[in-house]
C-alpha cells in the first residue's frame, strides 16, 4: 500500500469512528423513564431535581398537615410534548418569564439568579427589601397579591405569571390555591423554611434556577458559596475558644429558643459557640420559662439574635432585669438588624437566607475576634 | 362573747395560711431551688449562687408581690360591686374597665400595626412594656369616666349593668375587627395578653402597681360605712343620711383604679372577684365590710398565690397562663357556692 | 331633692309641716302630678297620724316626698330644728319603714338594727356606748331582743316588719314614717304591730305618720286620719269627725260598697229583698242583723215577719212570729233556715 492510501485508510477509519461515536450518542434515544443525570442537590433534603432529555423532573417533599407527599413537577420548554410516564405530576412552562413570589427568600433566590425584574407579584409589599422590586412596586409594575388572610385570586389571575410560588404545599388548606390552578396558573411551594441547615435552605436557588433557565449562573454561584461556608465552619469548629450564645428576648414569662436540630443550632455550631440547647431534639423551637433559661442567660458571653431592639435602652425598657445579664454588662449584644431600610424591612432575612457564608462569617467575627481578617460586619450590627 | 376566740383562730389561721402559700409560690418553679436556697437568696448579701439569687429575687419575688396585690384587689373590686349592684354574681369587671383596658391593648398590639401610629404613642415617652400598660390605664380610665358621667343620670343600678355589658360588647366588636385584619403574629401576641400573666412586672413597675392598688384599698376601707349602707338598699340608704351619689361615683373609682390598674400591669384574670367575696362572707360570717375588706384581701391573696404555684406545673418544665388556673379553681368554687341554697337564695 | 328650710320658731309640738305641697314624678312640662291642690299638712310630736285612702290615690308618693325620698314638684316642708339641708342632718329628723324588701345574707337582726345608726355611728361604722344603748332599745321595744342574731332571711314577715321598724327606732329619729307596715302580714301580726305603734306614740314623743289599708286598726289608734281621695284631694281630721260628716261614706263609695257609719265597718251593698222586723237586746241584735242583711233581708218597723233576740243564762235565743212562727231557736244558723 502507498503511504498516501494508508493516510487514506487512516482519515476513514478516524472519521468512521468520529461518526460512529458522535452518531452513537446522537442516536441513542433516550427512553421516558431511565434517568440520565441527577442535578446535585447535596444539602437541601425539600427537593431533588432529576434532568430528562429536554425536560427536568422536580420532586417537592412538602409538610401538609402532618402528611409528608412529595409534589412531582415537570419543567418543560413551551410547545414540548408532556413525556408520559409521570401520573400526577404537574407541568411548569419554562423558562418562565413572570412569576409572583409570597415570601422575602423567593425575592433573595431571583436576585440571586438575576432574574429578580421577572417578579410581577409579592405576597405582602411591606417587607421588601430588594430595590429592584421596590422600585417594581412604587411602579406598579409589581403587584401585592396577599390581603388579610387570602390572596387576591382575581389580581393574580388578570397578572397571568408563568408560576405562583408559595411558602406551602399548595394541596393542602383547602381552596386557598384551588381557584389559581383551576385557572391553569401553576402553583409551586418553596420550603426552604424547613430545611434545617443553612447551606441546605440557600441551595433553593437551584429550583428558581431550574425555573428560569439560569442553572448555569445559579449552580456555579452556589458552588462557590458552598465552598467558602464550609471553609468558614472548619475554621469555626476548630476555634480555640467556644464561648457561650443565648439568643432571643422572652416574651410575657415564655422564652423561645431554637432546638438543637434547627438551622440557628446549625450556624453556631459552625460557628463555634457553646449553645446550652444544642443537644435537644426537635427542629423547631423550645418553649422554655424565663427561669429556665435565667441560668445560662446570666452567664453567656453573647447575647444574639435578639430581636425588635435596637440599644441597650429598648432592651431594658423591655424588662430591666436584663441588666443583670453578663453579655449586657460587657456590651456583647449583636442584632442582625444591620440591613434594614426606611420601611422596616430587614435584608437578614431576604439575601441572608442565600449568603450564609456572610452571616457565618459575621458570626465567627463576632464571637471569635481576630480569627478571620478583619471585616465590617453584613449582617449583624452590636448594639449599644 | 363566745365568737371572738373563734374568730382570732380563722384569722391566725388565714394568715398561716398566706405565708405557707407566699412560700409554696416562692419554691415552684421550672428551676428546682431548696428551701436553703431560697432562704440564701432572700437574706444573704453575697450572692452564693448569683442564679439562684437571681431567680428568686427578681423573677419569683416580684411575682409573688405581684399575685398578693392583684389578690388583695380583684377580691376587693369584686366585693365593692357585689354591695352595689346586690348581686351575688358579680365582678370587678361588670362595669366594663376590664374590656376598657383590653381595648387599648389591641389598639396598640393589633391595630397599632402602622409604625406611626407606634412612633406617636413612643414620642409621648412610652415604650417596651410599658406602652402596653399606658394603652391599658387610658383604655380604662375612658371607660370609668364614660361610666361615671352616665351614673349621676341613671336612677337605676340595673341600667349601670346593662350599661357595662354593652361597653363589653362594643370592646369585644372592635377587637374582633382588628384581629381579621391583623397578621398570625399580632394575633398570637395579643391572645397571649389575654391569657394574663403575674411575672414580668418588675421594678418601677411594681411600685406604680403597688401604689395603685393600695390607693383602691384605702378608699374602699375607708368607704366601709358607706358599703354598708348600701347593703339595704338606695332608699333606706338615702334614708339615713347618705349621698347615694357620691357613693356611686367613690365605689366606681376605687373599683376602677383596682380592676382598671391590675388589667393594664397583668392583663385580665377572671373568678377571683366572683369568687372570694363569698367565701370571705361565708367564713367570717359578718356583712360588715370594715371587717370583710380585710378578709378578702386575705382570702384573694391566698388564692392567688396558690393558684400561681399551681399554673408552674410543678415537675414539668413548663406552665400554664394564670387565667386558665383561676378558671379550673374558680368555676368549681362558684358552683359549691350555687349549691349551698341559704348563701345564694338570701340575695 | 326635697326643699326643707329650718323652722322659724316651730309651732309648739310641730315636727313637720308642709304648704302648698303638690306631689308627682318628673319635672317641668312634662312632670305627672299625683296631688295638686294639697291643704297644710303637720306632724306633731306625741300623734299617730294615718293616711288611708283608695289604691292608686298617692299615698305612697305622698309619703315619700314628706320623707324626703322624692323631691316636690311645688310648695314647701319645714321640720323643726334642722340645722342645715344636708342628707345627714335629715337623716336625725326623719327615720323611715318602707315596702323594700332587704336581702343580704350573713346580715343578721342586731347588724342591720345598729346600722339605723348611721347618721351618729363612727367613720368606719364603728358604734360607741350610746349607740349600743339605743339599738338595745330599740330591740326592746320593737319586741325582737330574742331574734338577735338570726340572719334577717330566716324570718318570717311579721319578725322582719318589727326588726325593720327597731332598725328606725334605733336611728331615734322625732319623726317615724311608715309605708305600709302590716301588708303581707296575718291578722295577729297586723294588731301587734299597730299595737306597737300606738304605744310608741304615747310613751315617746315621736310624731308617727303611717299609711296603711287597715281602716278598722287604723280608726282605733289614729289620733288623727289623712283622708285621700282619688282625685287628690285630701281631707284631714279625727277619725271619728270624718265618719260622723260623712266624709269617708263619701270617699269610698262606690257601687256595691258602702262604708256603714253605725257598724264602723263596710258593708256589702246587697239587694234587699224581704221585708223583716227585728227587736231585742244584746251583742245578738247587732249580729243577727248582720246574718239578716247578708240572707238578704230587709230590715223595717213593721213586717209581716218578726224576730226577736232575747239573751238568757244559756246565751242568746231567738223567736220568729208573723208568716213563720218558731221558737226555742238557739243559733243563727237555725233561724236562717227557719225563716227561708
Amino acid at each position: 500500500m502507498t503511504c498516501h492510501a494508508l493516510r487514506r485508510q487512516i482519515l476513514l477509519l478516524s472519521s468512521a469512528l468520529l461518526l460512529f461515536a458522535c452518531g452513537g450518542s446522537g442516536g441513542q434515544h433516550v427512553a421516558a423513564d431511565s434517568p440520565a443525570a441527577t442535578a446535585e442537590v447535596r444539602y437541601a433534603k425539600g427537593f431533588t431535581i432529576v434532568d430528562h432529555a429536554g425536560y427536568k423532573e422536580v420532586k417537592i417533599a412538602s409538610h401538609a398537615a402532618g402528611s409528608r407527599d412529595t409534589l412531582e413537577y415537570l419543567l418543560l420548554p413551551a410547545g414540548a410534548a408532556v413525556p408520559g410516564g409521570h401520573p400526577g405530576a404537574r407541568v411548569i412552562r419554562v423558562p418562565v418569564k413572570s412569576m409572583v413570589v409570597t415570601g422575602s427568600p423567593q425575592i433573595a433566590e431571583a436576585a440571586f439568579a438575576g432574574v429578580a425584574g421577572r417578579i410581577v407579584g409579592v405576597g405582602s409589599g411591606q417587607y421588601v427589601f430588594d430595590s429592584l422590586v421596590r422600585e417594581g412596586l412604587r411602579t406598579g409594575r409589581v403587584r401585592q397579591v396577599e390581603a388579610e388572610d387570602d390572596l387576591n385570586n382575581e389580581l393574580l389571575i388578570s397578572l397571568r405569571p408563568d408560576v405562583v410560588i408559595t411558602m406551602t404545599n399548595p394541596d393542602a388548606g383547602g381552596s386557598r390555591y384551588r381557584t389559581l390552578l383551576q385557572a391553569g396558573i401553576p402553583v409551586l411551594p418553596d420550603a426552604d423554611w424547613l430545611e434545617t441547615t443553612p447551606l441546605g435552605k440557600a441551595e433553593w436557588v437551584k429550583l428558581i434556577g431550574a425555573l428560569t433557565g439560569r442553572e448555569d449562573i445559579v449552580n456555579p454561584k452556589f458552588d462557590s458559596i458552598a465552598a467558602a461556608y464550609q471553609r468558614l465552619a472548619s475554621i469555626g469548629r476548630s476555634a480555640p475558644q467556644r464561648p457561650s450564645v443565648i439568643l432571643e428576648m422572652p416574651f410575657k414569662g415564655t422564652w423561645y429558643l431554637p432546638a438543637g436540630g434547627s438551622f440557628m443550632a446549625a450556624f453556631l455550631r459552625d460557628a463555634g459557640a457553646d449553645y446550652h440547647w444544642a443537644g435537644t431534639k426537635g427542629e423547631g423551637s423550645l418553649a422554655l420559662e424565663f427561669e429556665a433559661v435565667a441560668p445560662e442567660a446570666l452567664k453567656a458571653d453573647y447575647w444574639l439574635d435578639i430581636g425588635a431592639v435596637d440599644s441597650k435602652k429598648e432592651i431594658l425598657a423591655r424588662d430591666p432585669r436584663f441588666a443583670a445579664f453578663h453579655a449586657f454588662r460587657t456590651g456583647a449584644l449583636f442584632n442582625y438588624n444591620r440591613r434594614v431600610n426606611d420601611a422596616g424591612s430587614n435584608d437578614y432575612w431576604e439575601s441572608g437566607v442565600v449568603n450564609p457564608q456572610l452571616v457565618l462569617g459575621d458570626l465567627i467575627r463576632i464571637l471569635h475576634p481576630g480569627l478571620l481578617p478583619p471585616d465590617t460586619l453584613v449582617y449583624y450590627k452590636q448594639l449599644k | 362573747m363566745k365568737e371572738r376566740p373563734i374568730k382570732r383562730l380563722r384569722l391566725g389561721g388565714l394568715l398561716l395560711l398566706l405565708v405557707l402559700a407566699f412560700l409554696l409560690d416562692l419554691s415552684t418553679g421550672s428551676v428546682h431551688i431548696p428551701l436553703k436556697g431560697i432562704a440564701g437568696a432572700l437574706f444573704s448579701r453575697s450572692a452564693a449562687n448569683p442564679a439562684w439569687h437571681f431567680i428568686i429575687a427578681g423573677i419569683r419575688l416580684p411575682k409573688a408581690c405581684t399575685a398578693i396585690l392583684a389578690g388583695c384587689g380583684l377580691s376587693v373590686g369584686g366585693l365593692q360591686m357585689q354591695t352595689l349592684f346586690r348581686n351575688p354574681l358579680a365582678d370587678p369587671s361588670i362595669l366594663g374597665i376590664t374590656a376598657g383596658a383590653s381595648l387599648g391593648v389591641a389598639a396598640v398590639m393589633l391595630a397599632g400595626g402602622s409604625v406611626a401610629a407606634l412612633y406617636a404613642i413612643g414620642a409621648m415617652g412610652m415604650s417596651g412594656s410599658w406602652l402596653i400598660i399606658g394603652a391599658a390605664c387610658i383604655g380604662a380610665g375612658a371607660v370609668m369616666l364614660l361610666v361615671l358621667a352616665l351614673a349621676r343620670r341613671l336612677q337605676d343600678n340595673v341600667m349601670m349593668l346593662i350599661l357595662g355589658i354593652m361597653i363589653g360588647s362594643l370592646t369585644l366588636a372592635l377587637i374582633s375587627i382588628w384581629q381579621y385584619f391583623s397578621n398570625p403574629e399580632e394575633v398570637k401576641d395579643f391572645l397571649l395578653w389575654t391569657f394574663g400573666s403575674l411575672g414580668g412586672v418588675t421594678g418601677g413597675q411594681l411600685t406604680i402597681l403597688a401604689a395603685v392598688v393600695l390607693a383602691g384599698l384605702a378608699i374602699a376601707f375607708l368607704s366601709s360605712k358607706m358599703l354598708d349602707a348600701l347593703l339595704l338598699g338606695e332608699n333606706y340608704a338615702r334614708s339615713m343620711g347618705l349621698s347615694v351619689g357620691t357613693a356611686r361615683s367613690v365605689i366606681i373609682c376605687s373599683t376602677s383604679l383596682l380592676a382598671g390598674g391590675i388589667t393594664a400591669f397583668c392583663g385580665p384574670i377572671g373568678f377571683v372577684g366572683i369568687a372570694v367575696p363569698h367565701i370571705a362572707r361565708f367564713l367570717f360570717n359578718t356583712a360588715s365590710h370594715r371587717r370583710l375588706i380585710p378578709a378578702c384581701c386575705l382570702i384573694g391573696a391566698t388564692l392567688l398565690l396558690l393558684c400561681d404555684a399551681l399554673a408552674q406545673l410543678p415537675g414539668t418544665q413548663s406552665a400554664l397562663p394564670i387565667n386558665i388556673i383561676t378558671s379550673l379553681v374558680g368555676a368549681p368554687l362558684v358552683v359549691a357556692l350555687l349549691l349551698r341554697q341559704t348563701t345564694i337564695h338570701a340575695w | 331633692m326635697v326643699t326643707v328650710t329650718a323652722a322659724p320658731r316651730a309651732q309648739q309640738g310641730t315636727l313637720l309641716a308642709a304648704h302648698g305641697l303638690q306631689t308627682g314624678y318628673g319635672a317641668g312640662s312634662s312632670a305627672i302630678v299625683v296631688a295638686r291642690e294639697l291643704p297644710a299638712l303637720e306632724l306633731k310630736a306625741g300623734r299617730l297620724v294615718c293616711l288611708l285612702g283608695p289604691n292608686g290615690s298617692g299615698k305612697s308618693t305622698l309619703l315619700r316626698t314628706l320623707a324626703g325620698l322624692q323631691p316636690t314638684l311645688a310648695g314647701e316642708i319645714t321640720i323643726a330644728g334642722l340645722a342645715d339641708r344636708s342628707p345627714s342632718a335629715l337623716a336625725k329628723k326623719i327615720s323611715l319603714v318602707l315596702t323594700d324588701r332587704v336581702r343580704g345574707n350573713h346580715l343578721t337582726v342586731y347588724t342591720l338594727v345598729a346600722l339605723g345608726r348611721y347618721p351618729y355611728s363612727g367613720w368606719l361604722g364603728s358604734l360607741h356606748a350610746a349607740d349600743k344603748a339605743k339599738v338595745g332599745w330599740a330591740l326592746q321595744t320593737a319586741d325582737v331582743e330574742a331574734l338577735k342574731d338570726k340572719p334577717i332571711h330566716t324570718l318570717s314577715d311579721g319578725q322582719y316588719q318589727k326588726v325593720m321598724l327597731a332598725r328606725a327606732l334605733a336611728q331615734d329619729t322625732p319623726v317615724l314614717m311608715l309605708d305600709e307596715p302590716t301588708a303581707h302580714l296575718d291578722l295577729p301580726s297586723r294588731i301587734r304591730l299597730m299595737r306597737l305603734l300606738h304605744g310608741l306614740s304615747r310613751d315617746t314623743d315621736k310624731a308617727i305618720l303611717l299609711s296603711t289599708h287597715e281602716l278598722d286598726l287604723a280608726l282605733q289608734i289614729a289620733d288623727e286620719v289623712w283622708l285621700l281621695q282619688s282625685g287628690g284631694q285630701l281631707r284631714q281630721g279625727t277619725p271619728e269627725d270624718l265618719v260622723l260628716n260623712g266624709t269617708f261614706e263619701a270617699a269610698f263609695a262606690e257601687e256595691d260598697v258602702v262604708f256603714d257609719k253605725e257598724a264602723g265597718t263596710f258593708l256589702l251593698h246587697l239587694a234587699p229583698g224581704k221585708p223583716i222586723g227585728l227587736s231585742g237586746e244584746g251583742t245578738a241584735l247587732f249580729w243577727t242583723e248582720r246574718a239578716l242583711r247578708r240572707a238578704g233581708f230587709k230590715l223595717t218597723a213593721d213586717a209581716p215577719l218578726q224576730v226577736r233576740v232575747r239573751s238568757g243564762p244559756g246565751g242568746p235565743a231567738w223567736e220568729v212570729a208573723g208568716d213563720v212562727v218558731a221558737t226555742g231557736v238557739d243559733s243563727i244558723e237555725k233561724l236562717l233556715l227557719a225563716i227561708r
